[in-house]
């Protein structure tokens, strides 16, 4: 599992996109903390989100997933490995990008964020690992924020990222409902994670 | 070694490989042929753990891929046309596979010198050609140094000196006591290239034998022209051979050109023409393939 830690470190390092995603989720964050705590909380928690399903997503795009089953044909490991990338990349993106809320004295809204960032990184793997297409998952959770939590439920419901938007105010229950959503959705990638690659 | 015991994959309905059974042994190069989707591609994923078998097994010197100890140092495999992500470059991709595979980034230097991109590694993949994409490939492959090659069409994309780079390296690796399973098909370079030959279609394995048993095998006949050939017609019948006719030229199974000759003279007819004719691979993958 280090072995796989280390490639997809190092992997994440040296590709173009990658990088666009990470400076795109830092000046995003950042931009935002200006703004309002509860907007950079938002967009810390999305840009977390983007950050692991670019990642993740590389993989199938390009296929190259097939050499990382093929240098760690145990899935689990190879999909613990991938969470861990993205949570030891998109956490410290996000506190880099909050900075600035302690000069706004929002230093709980900071912690609590970033208690809940790692989170939404694993979630990010996760539904990438169950979609396996990047865009379709973007698209998606694009329209589902929007429409369903934000129009409908008016980010009041217990739904996913209306939930991570609360636990990242401190709500602790709402901190257990969005690990709740993340332990469902790693529990259906551990079953996706299994399925057979195919050329497509 | 590589084994498949009664391989079945099926989707849904659709049998896409069905009691495939081969051996690839060691110090021997086994070509693997097949036209699109006669499951070649598939048997490969199921014996790189990539796909799960319906029924069957396929292991490789005796275990499931996935039950392999440090697979990259034991099973190395060209897959599909040369995976790399587009945005990384050459030697970074050979990087994050060397760290995959625990093996130090230092053989990935020497292994971009030896497959011949030591000039362009620092290039993104995306603007690597074909053929460069499958050095790469057959770089990553080697990395860990492994016994067993597992390669699906490696030679695609590949100038006429990068196959000959290509074949050295395999009969090379074959040589050396290693395994390799290629498919391919381009023919005329599998048959310079491979000892046993496995032709696979519809699924099921049509025929798994020594290339030099297929030349010399059964298939064989003599093309014959003489003077009379309803003459010789009934003298090699009687000989017990399988004669057909086309025109004044008979085709003769079942003699060697020696008792053909002999058995000509003997009966006092003038021999024009005795040519062996051997069956080439593309013949004899042809007429398997297409279930004739």
């Amino acid at each position: 599992m280090i072995a796989v830690l280390r490639s997809e470190l190092y992997r994440a390092l040296t590709v173009r996109s990658s990088w666009v995603s990470m400076v795109g989720a830092l000046a995003l964050g950042f931009l935002f903390s200006w703004f309002d705590a509860e907007f950079w909380s938002l967009f810390a928690g999305l840009g977390a989100f983007g950050v692991a399903v670019v990642l993740t997503g590389q993989h199938y795009q390009h296929h190259t997933t097939v050499l990382l089953y093929l240098g760690q044909p145990h899935r689990l490991r190879a999909l613990a490995a991938q969470c861990l990338a993205a949570v030891l990349i998109a956490t410290p993106l996000a506190a880099a990008s909050g900075l600035n809320l302690f000069s706004l004295n929002e230093g709980g809204q900071y912690a609590a964020t970033l208690s809940v960032v790692p989170l939404i990184a694993v979630f990010g793997v996760a539904a990438t690992t169950v979609v396996r297409k990047p865009v379709w998952l973007v698209g998606g959770c694009v329209g589902w924020l929007l429409f369903v939590e934000g129009m409908i439920w008016r980010l009041e419901g217990s739904l996913p990222f209306s939930s991570f938007l609360r636990a990242a105010t401190g709500d602790v229950q709402q901190l257990v409902v969005f690990g709740w959503w993340t332990a469902g959705a790693l529990a259906v990638a551990v079953w996706a994670v299994r399925r057979d690659l195919t050329g497509d | 070694m590589i084994e498949t015991r009664e391989l079945t994959k099926r989707y849904g309905r659709v049998h896409a490989v069905e009691d495939v059974t081969f051996t690839a042994v060691p110090g021997r190069v086994t070509g693997f042929l097949g036209l699109n989707g006669s499951g070649k591609t598939t048997t490969m994923r199921i014996l790189l753990g990539l796909s799960r078998a319906t029924s069957g097994q396929a292991l490789i010197n005796g275990r499931r891929y996935r039950d392999l100890d440090r697979p990259q140092r034991q099973v190395g495999a060209v897959l599909e046309q040369g995976l790399t992500h587009p945005g990384q470059s050459g030697r970074a991709h050979l990087i994050t596979q060397a760290l995959l595979a625990g093996v130090h980034r230092r053989r990935a230097d020497e292994l971009l010198e030896y497959v011949g991109l030591a000039g362009v590694d620092g290039k993104r993949t995306a603007d690597y050609s074909l053929g460069m994409r499958q050095r790469l490939a057959v770089a990553t492959a080697l990395l860990g140094d492994p016994p067993v090659l597992v390669l699906d069409e490696p030679g695609n994309g590949l100038d006429p000196s990068g196959m000959a780079w290509l074949r050295e390296l395999l009969r090379g690796h074959a040589r050396s006591g290693g395994t390799v399973l290629v498919s391919s098909h381009l023919l005329a370079e599998l048959e310079q290239l491979v000892d046993d030959v496995v032709i696979i279609a519809q699924g099921r394995v049509r025929l798994a034998a020594p290339l030099a048993e297929l030349a010399g095998g059964d298939q064989s006949r003599l093309r014959v022209r003489g003077r009379d050939p309803h003459q010789l017609w009934q003298a090699y019948q009687q000989a017990g051979a399988q004669v057909s006719a086309d025109g004044e030229v008979l085709y003769v199974a079942g003699l060697t050109a020696e008792d053909a000759g002999d058995i000509a003279l003997h009966v006092r007819v003038p021999i024009y023409e005795l040519v062996a004719e051997t069956p080439n691979l593309e013949e004899v993958f042809l007429s398997l393939a297409s279930g004739r």
